[in-house]
């Protein structure tokens, strides 16, 4: 019985280890998994931040590429040992808000955001943690039906 | 009467304003028809990897393809590139960034036997250029075979394609990077232009017009390599006549403001801003009949 056991751990750790990605890094493994069965993985954002000393933009900036008729989600994973909730807001071309995962009124914060987007054109994604705060993470972006 | 005649002219000032909001804005190139090298030598390395970002995903195509129900046709495969036959390193770089957006193509169809093949291209110039150690050929084969796991195959494709750029950048080879780039483009935009002449759908019609969005940052990307040799002075200027193509559609933008609604414990926001493309039937041919030509001559220059 026992050895029965150990032998189905042994079996589910090794289709655990070959079902996804070996030698990837896991936590941007796990993000693509979290972002949902229906989602297929376009691009992934590793970021890794010190405390900022005053907040005042997020930080951590890219360009992508979103093209109109399509759905993206936006996930957001931390990693273990962060001090802050990974968070995101997106610009278009014109510097205006499109979109943030964090609340500032109510201080709420989203672990995914779906955008359904229109407007063809380069964004601007921006990540950081919550309060300018150390952490490390991803942003896994997706495409959604 | 001259309070009238001031007051009319107000309430045509205001109206002129609001009608002037419906439209905000057009994408235009900037001023000058080719970009000059010394401004493209300048460009950091963020920016470059920016840009390399920027391009579109050949799975995009293929994605909004599927939603357009538009069938798999292998017709529109590089079936012709024989990986034994690539000479120099600006084909080997070429051709990888072909094959890789066909491998994007039919991994979304799921089509796994024809993918082995592609699979086996791509390993072959990956390490005929010393890039072979980032392409997880094992995994994506075997993911391939078993259909459950589609999300997990693209980003181990995708993956293995981001970490060849970078490297070839950061090891000075970005000549190569910028060719594998446009090489995932060019077959993009193929498959793209191929399928609307069959399927006329006003999606892909407005995503081919509005790839005049990324263009510029394509001929940024390569504009530094443009007299580098025969090879690459041939594909600039194929780029620029793609430009050329591109020259006088329209692309202008109407605003509104993103709504918002919480959904299974995430956000969804519907953007109200749109992007219009203004693009003739002849147009849209000048782009489906320059693609194909230079498209053709890159796949048979083996």
């Amino acid at each position: 019985m026992m050895k029965k056991s150990i032998f189905t751990i042994c079996l589910l750790i090794t289709i655990g280890f070959i079902s996804f990605g070996q030698g990837k890094d896991p936590s941007v493994s796990n993000c693509v998994l979290n972002a949902g069965p229906d989602a297929k993985y376009l691009k992934d954002f590793r970021i890794q931040l010190g405390k900022a000393s005053s907040q005042t933009e997020l930080r951590y900036k890219a360009n992508m590429s979103l093209w109109k008729n399509t759905k993206y989600r936006f996930t957001l994973c931390n990693t273990e040992g962060s001090k802050g909730q990974l968070i995101l807001s997106i610009k278009d071309e014109a510097n205006k808000l499109v979109l943030s995962s964090f609340d500032v009124k109510t201080g709420k914060t989203y672990p995914f955001v779906d955008f359904i987007c229109n407007k063809s054109g380069i964004y601007q994604l921006n990540y950081d943690f919550i309060n300018g705060q150390q952490g490390s993470g991803v942003g896994v972006v997706s495409m959604v039906k | 009467m001259k309070g009238r005649v001031f007051l009319l002219l107000i309430i045509i000032a205001c109206f002129s304003c609001r009608n002037a909001t419906v439209k905000t804005g057009e994408f235009v190139f900037p001023e000058a028809d080719s970009v000059p090298v010394s401004e493209a030598e300048k460009l950091s390395p963020e920016a470059i990897a920016d840009i390399s970002k920027n391009i579109t995903s050949p799975v995009e195509i293929a994605n909004l393809l599927q939603t357009l129900e538009v069938p798999f046709s292998q017709n529109h495969l590089a079936s012709s590139i024989d990986a034994n036959k690539q000479s120099t390193n600006f084909d080997k770089a070429l051709k990888l960034g072909i094959l890789g957006a066909d491998l994007g193509y039919l991994n979304m169809y799921e089509k796994t036997g024809s993918s082995l093949d592609v699979l086996s291209s791509i390993r072959k110039i990956a390490e005929d250029i010393k890039v072979g150690q980032f392409f997880d050929f094992e995994s994506i084969k075997r993911l391939s075979q078993n259909r459950s796991n589609l999300d997990s195959l693209l980003f181990i494709s995708i993956d293995s394609y981001t970490q060849i750029d970078n490297y070839l950048r950061a090891n000075d080879r970005g000549q190569l990077s910028a060719l594998m780039i446009i090489g995932v483009w060019i077959e993009g935009q193929y498959l793209a232009t191929q399928v609307v002449s069959q399927f006329p759908d006003q999606r892909l019609r407005d995503r081919i017009g509005e790839q005049k969005i990324i263009l510029n940052d394509l001929l940024l990307l390569v504009s530094p390599y443009c007299n580098r040799d025969s090879e690459f002075t041939e594909l600039c200027r194929n780029l620029q006549e793609i430009k050329e193509k591109y020259r006088d559609i329209r692309i202008s933008y109407t605003q509104g403001e993103p709504v918002s609604v919480e959904k299974n414990g995430g956000l969804t926001i519907q953007q109200t801003e749109k992007s219009v493309v203004e693009m003739s039937r002849e147009q849209l041919d000048g782009i489906i009949e320059v693609t194909k030509n230079i498209r053709e001559r890159l796949i048979l220059n083996n």
